[in-house]
């Protein structure tokens, strides 16, 4: 293998995840069209396809640890410690949402197939979007896994909430994506540049202070096309209305993927990219990560439907991810922290979501969880770990990822933005503790009756609670990893 | 010695999972296994208190590497002081999972929440760095919100929100405070360590030093409470079940007042100097405000939430004054409050038992048809009040006395906070217990029987044993309380 690829010269292991990914879905639409499978045998086969990425994504890890950081096909594919990173952690959302999307896709009629190929194929997507160096590749990255997300969403097609929520997914995605490809087009307009590095070398050679307006704005451009990926204020307008009409099975997917992908891009831009103008856009993310912890905190407040709570407190979350991001890299080793905690406590929210509600689903009210706790012991208790570790109570990863994510900032001196997300913070309680005072303190006659919980379910959501906890009382191991993801770009 | 401190944390969590996996059907050993195992870690505060560390300021005794490459560390350690509260959170629980009537008895969440405090209670006692402080002083609230949240009374949801965005906010402010300490404390020795051990250590500015005392002080004040953000506590009391009134009075109060002497004055010394005469004017104005609002009331509890307001207004006035005198009188006077505050709770929940309401109007004449009750509660009103030979008066005495010299017109204000608290405790003791009983529903009332009477005796014994010999307790305390004058005194003198 080692040998015809350097005759070749190109290296297939490093988009190795991608091509892996891609095959499966190969696989799977083959055997729909041509031999009639059934439905468990499909299961196998998408489980071993992600099975086999994560054994590329292992080999990834050899090739980094002989050749270090390189540049791949001609500075398209890029092997560094983001994308190792990225491409880990989009395997582990795979691995952890495998169970409820599957779920999901068995009782959607007749697209169980459709669905898991689409899950797959956007998951290759965004794999390629952290591999991406040059911009054009980050972007088909992008748009890879997006089109998949919107038809997802929209995928239980008797549903209207979920059909609102494909279209509006789509509208606003293609718009977003219309920025970035537009942004693309202004840096390479302005200084003939379409690559990370590249970015950082004609900045450096023309010096900070004579970079072009243009290619500013460009850069602003592309920013924003990401950021509305992560829904964050004033470009987080679709992600209640989506997370609420999807089908609840596949939202923890949607949302953790898209936001893994995205924040590992943004912090690659960050630390390479635009490391040495980072103070030029200090207004504009600023403006961000203030906007959208409180409109994410002052919209969560009064929701009824959970779903969208979460989508809001995802904007109070992509808010904090940000601000370390966008200030030094020791904050994003902070914030790469973060978003790894973060994502463990939202797929775990939306698998107890997708098994309290059924998976298709698409209304979620409060009210829904009332008297969990009286036979669903388990549930209540996972889902009361992922809420205090979203809301950052000690003693769960959330108060570690923050504690370190303040102190990062203020030894960068914005003391702006501590405030403001410390404010956000005590609010917080009040919306977060309210689900957990519903499901498992209010007295009520009508209780949920006792709900089957598989196996698997039991040992992912167990899992993800104890690495919660885990992770708040000896983070070291995780912080040393972030940690080493940025020491090469001190 | 790192053992018994790390098997004070242990054991309590170790306890409150055993009662979360027995099964609903052995309903009736819950509470027996509380009770033995908080024996147990009574007997470990027992040893704590008379080996070495018993009577010294605080000493680190154990670290932990908690996040290496930045350099912080958990660290456990001890203290005079942090073995009195110790033994009194232990000896609380203890008795109050003893007091609480057999519907809350039998309740495994009950029980496991009440442990669990215990051991979030026991982490803010002896733990050695801001970090282990604040997580500990944090995670007091999970427990509480489950106690107050089910058990409460009928507006328990406004309350126990109330009492989680208070203390959210105020926890807010110190763990500011703790970043901004660890990021001072880079710039000094390259790493973030806030253990207390290099807090002493540093040099801070003067400007450093009173922004972080009063973001930890702000922090902790709301705990205590002091005056103007006192108000979460009677609500939080009213709606609590009797064991969470107890522990919430009797150790949560002191947790502030605690963090106050521990943390806000050792090491930022000088922004104590310069805040004193604030902090004392808000107490006393607590002192007077929280005795007169106390008459006015129709509730028990909500009385005795008062008169807590009014006492911890002492032990902050004892604190803020800063002499030596005055910092043991007030550390004294946390215990003292800690057991009459704990007592007179378990007695009024014993009474909310047997006829299901607090308001002192649908009593009268009651000592009838309990005299135990009555004569118990007379004894613990008298130490409340502060009679002389009784704990109260040993406290309040020894901070009036030492304040006097720094705040003359404070403290003279002050000790009519003693004359108020006779007349609202008597009053009220006189409403309840004495005359011709008024209400026909009291006449079939039972006196306390053996069990409950096995509950307050302890709490009794205490309050007589530290009246009459107060110097034995003190002698915990001259240590602890001399390093902090002294380190008061030091300050002074530079400036």
């Amino acid at each position: 293998m080692n040998g015809i690829s350097e005759f070749l010269g190109i290296n297939f292991v490093v988009i190795g995840p991608t091509l892996a990914l891609l095959f499966t879905t190969l696989v799977l639409l083959f055997c729909t069209i041509t031999i009639s499978t059934p439905v468990y045998v499909k299961k196998y086969i998408s489980f071993v396809g992600i099975l086999i990425t994560l054994f590329t994504i292992f080999l990834k890890f050899g090739l980094f640890a002989r050749d270090g950081i390189t540049s791949y096909f001609s500075e398209k594919i890029l092997l560094d410690e983001f994308s190792l990173v990225g491409n880990v952690l989009i395997g582990l959302v795979l691995l952890l949402t495998f169970n409820s999307f599957w779920k999901t896709s068995e009782v959607i009629d007749n697209k169980t197939t459709e669905a898991l190929i689409l899950i797959l194929m956007s998951a290759s997507g965004f794999l390629l979007m952290v591999d991406a160096e040059n911009f054009i590749m980050l972007f088909i990255g992008l748009e890879i896994g997006s089109i998949s997300l919107y038809a997802l969403a929209g995928l239980n097609r008797g549903d209207q909430l979920s059909n609102e929520a494909s279209l509006k997914y789509f509208l606003l995605g293609s718009l977003a994506s219309c920025i970035l490809i537009y942004g693309v087009a202004l840096l390479y307009v302005s200084l003939s540049i379409s690559g990370v590095y590249e970015t950082s070398i004609a900045i450096s050679f023309i010096g900070p202070d004579n970079v072009p307006l243009t290619s500013l704005i460009g850069l602003i451009m592309v920013l924003v096309g990401l950021l509305f990926k992560v829904a964050a204020a004033p470009f987080q307008a679709w992600a209640p209305d989506v997370y609420q009409g999807s089908p609840t099975g596949y939202v923890g997917y949607m949302a953790a993927v898209a936001k893994a992908a995205s924040f590992i891009v943004l912090a690659r831009l960050s630390a390479i990219s635009l490391r040495f103008i980072l103070d030029k856009f200090d207004l504009f993310f600023t403006a961000i990560v203030i906007l959208s912890v409180l409109a994410g905190a002052l919209f969560a407040t009064n929701q009824t439907d959970i779903k969208r709570l979460i989508a809001y407190s995802g904007v109070i979350q992509s808010g904090f991810i940000l601000s370390g991001i966008s200030f030094g890299v020791y904050g994003i080793s902070a914030s790469i922290f973060y978003l790894i905690t973060y994502i463990i406590q939202l797929i775990g929210v939306f698998t107890v979501f997708s098994i309290i509600s059924g998976q298709l689903s698409s209304d979620f009210k409060i009210s829904n969880l009332s008297g969990l706790f009286k036979e669903n012991k388990f549930l209540t208790i996972t889902f009361s770990i992922f809420m205090l570790g979203i809301a950052g109570l000690p003693l769960t990863s959330g108060f570690v990822s923050k504690f370190i994510l303040i102190t990062n900032l203020w030894s960068y001196e914005k003391y702006l933005i501590v405030t403001v997300l410390m404010l956000t913070t005590v609010a917080g309680f009040y919306f977060y503790l309210r689900p957990i005072w519903v499901a498992a303190i209010e007295k009520t006659d009508n209780s949920i009756e006792k709900i089957k919980i598989s196996i698997s379910d039991k040992v992912l959501l167990g899992f993800m609670a104890a690495s919660t906890i885990y992770f708040g009382l000896l983070p070291n191991t995780l912080v040393n990893i972030t940690r080493w993801m940025v020491e090469n770009y001190l | 010695m790192t053992g018994i401190i790390i098997s004070l944390l242990i054991v309590p969590l170790f306890s409150a999972l055993l009662v979360f996996m027995i099964p609903n059907s052995r309903k009736e050993i819950f509470r027996p296994i509380g009770i033995i195992f908080s024996l147990i870690t009574l007997t470990q505060c027992f040893y704590l208190l008379f080996s070495d560390y018993g009577k010294t300021k605080f000493v680190i005794l154990s670290n932990y590497k908690w996040i290496q490459s930045y350099g912080l560390e958990i660290s456990f350690g001890i203290s005079g002081m942090s073995t009195l509260l110790l033994l009194l959170t232990s000896l609380l629980i203890c008795v109050s999972l003893l007091s609480i009537g057999n519907e809350h008895a039998e309740s495994k969440g009950f029980i496991g929440s009440l442990l669990a405090l215990h051991f979030a209670i026991n982490g803010v006692f002896i733990s050695g760095d801001l970090i282990s402080l604040f997580i500990f002083f944090e995670a007091l609230l999970i427990p509480m919100y489950f106690l107050m949240g089910i058990w409460g009374g009928e507006n328990r949801r406004y309350a126990t929100i109330k009492f989680i965005l208070y203390t959210v906010f105020g926890s807010v402010f110190i763990f500011i405070g703790t970043v901004y300490t660890a990021v001072i404390s880079y710039g000094a020795n390259g790493s973030l360590a806030v253990d207390f051990d290099s807090l002493a250590n540093l040099a801070l500015t003067s400007s450093q030093s009173k922004t972080l005392f009063l973001l930890f002080t702000f922090g902790f004040l709301i705990k205590v409470p002091i005056f103007p953000l006192h108000t979460w506590l009677p609500d939080a009391h009213v709606e609590a079940p009797t064991a969470g009134s107890i522990l919430l009075a009797g150790v949560l109060l002191k947790v502030g007042a605690y963090g106050i002497l521990r943390v806000s004055i050792p090491f930022f010394t000088e922004g104590f100097l310069a805040y004193k005469n604030f902090v004392a004017v808000l107490s006393v104005i607590g002192i007077i405000y929280g005795a007169i609002v106390a008459i006015a009331q129709i509730d028990i509890k909500k009385l005795i939430a008062y008169s807590s307001v009014s006492h911890m207004g002492y032990v902050m006035l004892g604190i803020s004054a800063g002499g030596y005198l005055s910092i043991e009188g007030a550390i004294i006077q946390m215990i003292n409050h800690g057991i009459t505050a704990g007592a007179l709770f378990m007695l009024v929940g014993f009474l909310y038992e047997r006829r299901h309401t607090r308001n002192i109007s649908s009593f009268g004449g009651i000592k009838i048809t309990m005299p135990r009750y009555a004569a118990i509660f007379l004894f613990t009103s008298f130490a409340s009040i502060g009679l002389p030979g009784l704990n109260g008066f040993v406290g309040e005495f020894m901070i009036l006395m030492g304040s006097f010299n720094s705040y003359k017109v404070l403290t003279s204000i002050a000790a009519f906070g003693v004359v108020l608290a006779a007349i609202y405790m008597l009053w009220a003791y006189q409403r309840i217990f004495t005359g011709p009983i008024s209400n026909e529903k009291n006449e079939s009332l039972k006196d306390l029987d053996i069990r409950e009477t096995l509950s307050i005796v302890p709490l009794v014994l205490l309050m007589l044993f530290i009246g009459i010999y107060p110097s034995y307790i003190e002698s915990f305390v001259i240590q602890e309380a001399g390093f902090i004058s002294e380190t008061i005194a030091l300050f002074k003198d530079i400036k």
